[in-house]
């Protein structure tokens, strides 16, 4: 039964609704690959993780003992659970804050009409695309306690005498990883909002001022109000990936000095990865896993009111109207509204700046504040390629010092020729970069391709078809495995696919990263079909196409747009996760980039700074090139509220 | 109320002129519609009367105050938008109250003042709604709402009934016609339909690409078109257009269409004729197989009734031309028929300049 024959015209006669009953059946062949991948590759780890978490488990004898919840009661009452989950209720409720005030900001600034304003939404931009692997090596280098950045600067400028131990002191490097996380992570809030801010009616800002309200009334009665639903959505992702945060801690400051940066997260996998207890380190994830559930009905709860406030009072309108009209023009009543209506007196607007400063000061500010959006956005990028392009020996010199003592492009040479350099030191790692690269490519290619055939068809389905139970009841499953955190997945995942033969193998990470991103992708495109206009398909069912004729030959095109945004989500997550390649990889023949340059952190030596700042230019060259190019069709395929991790 | 005089008003945006040296002045308590096809600038010119544009040139008086550089609310300006531009998140009211608060007017007055705005409109039951659960027509009512209730010296409207279905649209315009003499408020209104610009206006000014190309009380600018584009742009359906060779001959003009030759009247044109005009006669005024001073020959290839009158369309020397007759004595298709039509109907166009003769 080839699947060629579901395209020949008639062979859709099973599905053909009926007249009085739509048939659910197409919508469900098309979404049944989606739900199959995501419910199987994420259902069975999740309970799998669930049984986990209700045992303890002995490593070397491969014991299982049952204890119920005793693992749950064991870790609920420990202060340092506790600790950790005041860390990471600070630690999100800081990041979401500040990331939905720089977001804020950035968007309205993003949304003024100014020239280079798309190359500035490109650079915005730049920071997310950036995989939080990178974003750490760059962060941690310049918060350095001997080399970094910063002490650089201080001690060029001479207002330091000895070096500062930034993430040596608990407070400060915990606010520093939250700064850091706020960096990868605002323009993801801007890009949302900015969304929100170009689906505004334009005439409803020239409304208000017709009424007189100046910027500020506008920005508080008019402005947030209207993306008062953008925010919302704005502040659950934020928080979830705030609660998820993982890789920054990994490579700023495992956790540590001490405890003082153990959040939730890392407390579970240190549990499971360095203390070898599966069992609370299963719990420990669980309850995370159940406080991001929590959140996201809550979202999906305050997104999608009940639709029980229908609308009301639209047929009959005209004629009840009509006939009020006749009777009022017969009696002549009315002659003296116009007396009662009184002449309001016009305030004018009282203002610091007169009438003619106005605009160049605007001009003036709005340059600033370009400006430094420039600067915060891509100096730290700019930063890592200078550092890249400088040996490895003059970013390790004492007195640390930010002018560079020569360029070179040796650290590129070191890692993108595996045959190795004759003169110079370089280490095994170094080496290794190249082949990571081919599998990063491979794995974000297969990852995107794969998305888009399934999240396309699954997408479509629900956009037409969604209001079916079955249908709205699978969405909503979709759209909570998106909320569950990926960490609590990985230790049966690492489980199944060792006994599947998988581990070590990029298809491990192919199908990992699928489970994980298709709700995604699926909601995104199901939000740009809703977009079209269902008479499109209609017109081809009457041209005598087929349904999938139809969507192939007519949806497709027109969707293009939301396609490519999808496609570039899909890449720029598949290429920039870090945890799972982390698990599921064992050996260079299947690691990621950014496993190789986490890797080039556990034993570091001086003359592996320069290449290990090369990999990592070479890893966010490709997503920020991706997000720089589409960056207007990442606007759009925000509007109707998309994620990334 | 006030009087509204534009001078040499310019708008340009970048390289495109989108208002060209507009000067017009409307009274007090006046209804002037600017009227074009979209893209000729007559939105432009509203927005920059509002105050929400600022003019490249020119300058905008209220009576006789300069308020060319003035905040749109220091104007004492309310605008209707085409998408009504409703607070999404407020009820009727509060959108109505919106602008008065700006002003910090108390209360009970904002109150008194929105019911009496609502009592003209109707809106009495609907005042606690918001506008998702408004249909078009009680959203537009609204719209007019949060317009009138400052009372406002000038009302600009702009395209306000375009979202309207056709039968509410016929009847909202009747509301406006009555709002307005009630207000006496000077009111610009701007559209792209000539037949609401008609039933409307006090005067009509025709708009093409930034410029104005004719104002005049509506039944002046359908009778006495100063060009081409005024004459084809009003009136529906729209004028005949016939390339004729004129002479002057016999003490008449005469006028060669095809092979017919049709004598006017030589007053009807005091100067200069070219060889080549165009002729253009309203379908109308051209009265299939009717006895009248003029007419001409052609042969019926459609019949189009609408009820009072029916349309005969016509090849006339290769030309197709529209005529009316009795809707009980249409002709056959392919029949030859004599459209009849008096000299004072009649309109001669420059072809080069566009003028009228």
């Amino acid at each position: 039964m080839a699947l060629s024959r579901l395209f020949e015209p008639g062979a859709f006669a099973l599905f053909k609704p009926r007249a009085d009953q739509p048939s659910i059946k197409l919508p469900l062949l098309l979404t049944s690959p989606t739900l199959l991948v995501v419910f199987v590759i994420f259902g069975i780890p999740l309970v799998y993780a669930l049984a986990l978490s209700m045992h303890r488990i002995n490593m070397l004898t491969q014991q299982w003992i049952f204890v119920g919840f005793d693992n749950y009661i064991d870790i609920l009452p420990d202060p340092e659970f506790i600790a950790a989950l005041g860390r990471t209720a600070y630690f999100a409720f800081v990041t979401v804050a500040g990331g939905l005030l720089l977001g804020m900001g950035m968007a309205l600034i993003l949304n003024m009409a100014f020239p280079a304003r798309n190359f500035l939404r490109s650079v915005v931009l730049v920071p997310w695309a950036m995989a939080p692997v990178a974003v750490g090596v760059l962060w941690g280098w310049m918060f350095n306690g001997e080399y970094g950045t910063f002490n650089a600067i201080l001690f060029d400028l001479g207002l330091i005498e000895k070096p500062i131990h930034w993430l040596g002191d608990g407070t400060v490097a915990f606010n520093l990883v939250a700064l850091v996380h706020i960096w990868n992570q605002a323009p993801l809030a801007t890009l949302l909002i900015l969304a929100g801010l170009q689906s505004m009616p334009e005439n409803l800002h020239r409304a208000a001022r017709m009424d007189g309200a100046g910027p500020l009334q506008r920005f508080f009665k008019i402005t947030l109000p209207w993306l008062k639903p953008m925010l919302l959505l704005t502040m659950i992702l934020t928080t979830i990936n705030s609660i998820m945060a993982f890789d920054l801690f990994w490579v700023m400051t495992s956790g540590g000095p001490g405890s003082a940066t153990t959040v939730f997260a890392w407390m579970g996998y240190a549990y499971a990865y360095h203390f070898f207890r599966m069992g609370e380190g299963a719990a420990i994830l669980f309850v995370l896993t159940i406080l991001c559930l929590i959140l996201a009905w809550v979202y999906l709860k305050l997104l999608f009111p009940s639709q029980a406030k229908a609308r009301a009072a639209i047929g009959g309108e005209a004629e009840e109207s009509l006939g009020r009209t006749l009777v009022q023009m017969v009696a002549g009543a009315g002659d003296h509204i116009a007396t009662r209506l009184e002449k309001l007196p016009v305030r004018p607007r009282r203002s610091l700046v007169p009438a003619a400063a106005r605009r160049p000061l605007a001009h003036a500010a709005l340059a600033i504040v370009a400006i430094l959006i420039f600067c915060w956005s891509l100096g730290p990028f700019v930063w890592l390629l200078i550092m890249s392009l400088s040996p490895s020996a003059s970013l390790v010199r004492t007195p640390p010092t930010i002018v560079p003592d020569a360029l070179t492009i040796e650290n590129y040479r070191f890692v993108l020729f595996p045959g190795g350099v004759e003169d110079g030191q370089s280490s095994i790692q170094a080496t290794r970069v190249p082949f990571s690269i081919f599998n990063s490519l491979i794995v974000a290619t297969g990852v995107t391709l794969i998305n888009l055939a399934l999240g396309t068809l699954a997408g479509y389905a629900y956009a037409r078809h969604g209001k079916s139970r079955i249908m709205s009841g699978t969405l909503w499953g979709l759209m909570m495995t998106r909320m569950t955190p990926s960490l609590a997945l990985i230790l049966p995942f690492f489980i199944l696919f060792r006994a599947l033969g998988l581990i070590d193998t990029l298809w491990a990470l192919i199908i990992a990263y699928c489970s994980l991103i298709l709700p995604l992708s699926t909601w995104m495109m199901k939000s740009y079909f809703e977009g079209l206009p269902p008479n499109l398909e209609r017109a081809a069912l009457v041209d005598g196409c087929t349904r999938l004729k139809a969507i192939w030959k007519i949806i497709l095109p027109v969707a293009r747009p939301g396609i490519v945004a999808t496609g570039i989500f899909c890449f720029l997550v598949s290429w920039n996760e870090f945890i799972f390649a982390l698990i599921l990889t064992g050996s260079p023949k299947a690691q990621t980039i950014p496993v190789i340059i986490a890797g080039f952190l556990v034993q570091l030596r001086f003359y592996d700074y320069g290449p290990m700042f090369a990999a990592a230019v070479l890893a966010v060259v490709p997503p920020v090139f991706v997000a720089f190019a589409f960056q207007g069709y990442l606007v759009r395929g925000m509007l109707t509220g998309s994620l990334k991790g | 109320m006030a009087s509204v005089t534009l001078q040499n008003l310019t708008k340009r945006f970048a390289e495109v002129v989108a208002v060209d040296s507009l000067s017009l002045s409307i009274e007090d308590g006046e209804f002037l519609t600017l009227l074009g096809p979209s893209g000729c600038g007559k939105s432009t010119a509203l927005n920059c009367i509002a105050g929400l544009e600022l003019i490249s040139g020119g300058t905008i008086l209220f009576d006789d105050a300069d308020v060319s550089r003035l905040e749109p609310h220091e104007r004492n300006v309310a605008m209707v938008f085409q998408d009504y531009a409703l607070y999404p998140h407020m009820t009727a009211r509060q959108n109505m109250s919106f602008g008065l608060k700006q002003q910090k007017i108390e209360t009970a007055k904002i109150r008194r003042q929105v019911e009496v705005a609502a009592d003209m409109l109707d809106l009495g039951d609907l005042l606690e709604r918001r506008p998702a659960e408004l249909s078009g027509g009680q959203r537009q009512r609204v719209a007019v709402g949060r317009a009138v209730v400052r009372n406002p010296s000038v009302l600009l409207m702009d395209e306000p009934l375009s979202n309207l279905d056709a039968a509410l649209r016929v009847h909202t315009r009747t509301e406006i016609k009555r709002l307005q003499r009630e207000l006496k408020a000077t009111t610009i209104f701007v559209t792209h339909d000539q037949e609401e610009a008609m039933v409307l206006s006090d005067r009509v000014a025709v708009m093409r690409l930034g410029e104005l190309q004719q104002i005049g009380p509506p039944m002046e600018v359908y009778r006495d078109p100063r060009n081409l584009f005024v004459a084809s742009f009003i009136g529906s359906p729209a004028m005949n257009f016939l390339e004729v060779d004129v002479t002057r001959g016999d003490g008449r003009i005469q006028c060669r269409v095809g092979e017919q030759t049709l004598a006017l009247p030589p007053d009807l044109v005091g100067g200069e004729i070219p060889q080549k005009a165009v002729m253009g006669v309203r379908p109308t005024d051209l009265l299939v197989e009717a006895e009248r001073e003029l007419s001409l020959r052609g042969e019926v290839f459609l019949v189009e009734p609408v009820g009072p009158v029916t349309y005969v369309d016509c090849d006339v020397s290769g030309m197709a031309v529209t005529a009316v007759c009795d809707p009980d004595n249409a002709p056959a298709i392919g029949a030859q028929v004599g459209l009849g039509f008096s000299a004072s109907r009649v309109y001669l166009f420059d072809p080069t300049s566009e003028q009228r003769l």
